[in-house]
């Protein structure tokens, strides 16, 4: 089961790339799979509706379940991170306050690998932020707001 | 789900983080001052400074005369064997404050085995200690009023013969062989062999220095010695030769930029420049002369009276404000709150992020 609905995330992936006009090969390489087997997601084939279903009732959840759903169905950090970061269904930004004392542990918590560390103060990069919220729970300091911005 | 690894090692209070960076904090006891700056800064209240055996000393500070006193006031904290700081492990996040505001690296955090000193986002210190070999002359005298022993100096002298100059002679034919000369030679440049049938003397004229005392010893008259220099005043001395050569070592890690090799350089060779700057003053209205600031100073800017005879009652603490770093160890460890420090300037390189700027602040008066 969590191979079909590995499948089925990929599925979903291939269709938002596709809709933001990637061609079939660079989706291919993005998702690292065959080319035919983006053709056979893109045309239908190849796929039961019920694990797309399941896939896409996983990226509806909030977005931490998503991301350790995700983690646990890929078993591969980068994998899941690429296809959070396609399929996440919203935008978010992060406010660090001043107090940030640069510890770090919202870079080391952060599957996303968003945040950097510069000047002793955390810089969380919006594009790849995936509004989990794990390093606002981790933040000694209760310095990071997680923003929903669209 | 990526976790924070913490590994801890209750020896010395190593603790490591692993995942996206290492991050290693150490502490190093004997290099800790008990200045506390650890405990006010770090931002979640991990650190706690030790009280080192308050309740004894003031049990001591009723009964406290010259004899013997300074040897128990060197020894408690060896006798209580505590460490000056504590850290909650559990607590630490590993962000390095207390590192970078420890005025002595103490406390080391290293990230992927850079010590945070050596990375420049972070704060540093201006602080430094330094001996100009071209003023130094080797006296020794930072060597031994250095209260870290962080000072090593190593001096090479010119060979005795070199500042000499002058001719000897003995008289084979008027020679009795007695050794007188020997006997009395302050140099030991001469051998005799006294040995019936085998009689000998031989000078080393690279000893000698042509004092002249064998000659005028000499029972017989057998010795013609003269002294150039005392003759002919300066003569034949090759300058080149009669330096003192040498170098100077200060152990970083032991220096706490007391200023004591400055205060007592007589050439000005040593120049030290202090983090801090502030003031340090004992109210001797309320101190006992218990000793708790004199046993806690790492920088003996604070003493004991000169003692006035046997049995001289030690009543009060002289402070000596040039030789203190204004760490504020002593006002901590002070049972009576008789101590004052301020500290007024803190010099350290710039750094950006808020709140680390606070923590610096924070440190002065």
């Amino acid at each position: 089961m969590p191979k079909h609905i590995a499948s089925g995330l990929k599925y979903l992936a291939a269709v938002k790339l596709k809709e933001a006009g990637e061609s079939h090969q660079a989706i291919a390489d993005e998702l690292g799979v065959d080319r035919s087997t983006v053709s056979h997601y893109l045309n239908g084939s190849n796929l039961s509706w019920n694990s797309i279903d399941v896939a896409r009732t996983i990226t509806e959840l909030t977005p931490r379940d998503f991301l350790i759903m995700a983690n646990a169905v890929f078993k591969n950090p980068e994998q899941s991170r690429k296809i959070v970061n396609i399929c996440k269904i919203h935008v978010y930004d992060a406010d660090i306050e001043d107090s940030c004392i640069g510890c770090g542990l919202c870079v080391n918590v952060c599957s996303m690998k968003a945040i950097k560390l510069e000047s002793l103060k955390a810089h969380i990069n919006s594009v790849q932020c995936c509004g989990c919220q794990l390093c606002k729970d981790e933040c000694p300091t209760d310095s990071i707001k997680i923003l929903e911005i669209k | 789900m990526i976790r924070n690894l913490k590994e801890v090692n209750d020896n010395n209070f190593d603790i490591t983080r692993s995942a996206e960076e290492v991050r290693n904090l150490s502490f190093k006891d004997h290099v800790c001052i008990g200045c506390g700056i650890c405990e006010s800064t770090c931002p979640v209240g991990a650190i706690s400074l030790n009280e080192i055996a308050i309740d004894s000393r003031v049990q001591l500070s009723n009964n406290v005369y010259f004899s013997g006193h300074e040897k128990i006031a060197q020894n408690i904290h060896e006798e209580f064997d505590v460490q000056r700081i504590s850290i909650n492990e559990d607590k630490c996040v590993l962000c390095g404050m207390c590192s970078g505001l420890c005025p002595v690296d103490a406390l080391v955090l290293t990230i992927d085995g850079v010590p945070i000193s050596e990375i420049e986002a972070y704060p540093h210190y201006i602080a430094f200690s330094e001996i100009d070999d071209d003023e130094c002359v080797y006296c020794k005298k930072c060597e031994i009023a250095c209260p870290r022993d962080a000072i090593a100096i190593e001096r090479v002298l010119p060979n005795r013969a070199d500042l000499v100059t002058g001719e000897i002679e003995v008289n084979k034919d008027e020679c009795i062989y007695c050794g007188v000369c020997q006997e009395l030679c302050p140099a030991e440049a001469i051998v005799v062999d006294k040995e019936t049938g085998k009689e000998s003397i031989e000078i080393d004229t690279s000893k000698c220095v042509y004092c002249l005392v064998c000659k005028k010893a000499c029972p017989t008259n057998a010795i013609k010695a003269l002294c150039r220099i005392c003759s002919y005043g300066e003569y034949d001395i090759d300058p080149a030769k009669a330096v003192i050569k040498g170098n100077s070592v200060i152990d970083s890690e032991s220096c706490v930029y007391c200023g004591w090799c400055e205060g007592v350089c007589p050439t000005d060779a040593a120049k030290v420049k202090k983090p801090f700057e502030g003031t340090l003053e004992v109210d001797q209205e309320k101190c006992q002369a218990c000793g708790a600031c004199i046993d806690i100073c790492k920088c003996n800017a604070l003493a004991f009276p000169v003692s006035t005879g046997p049995g001289s009652r030690l009543d009060h603490i002289v402070a000596q404000p040039d030789y203190c770093i204004k760490c504020k160890a002593c006002a901590k460890a002070c049972p009576n709150g008789a101590i004052t420090v301020t500290r007024t300037d803190v010099d350290h390189t710039p750094v950006n992020s808020a709140t680390w700027i606070d923590a610096l602040n924070a440190i002065k008066d």
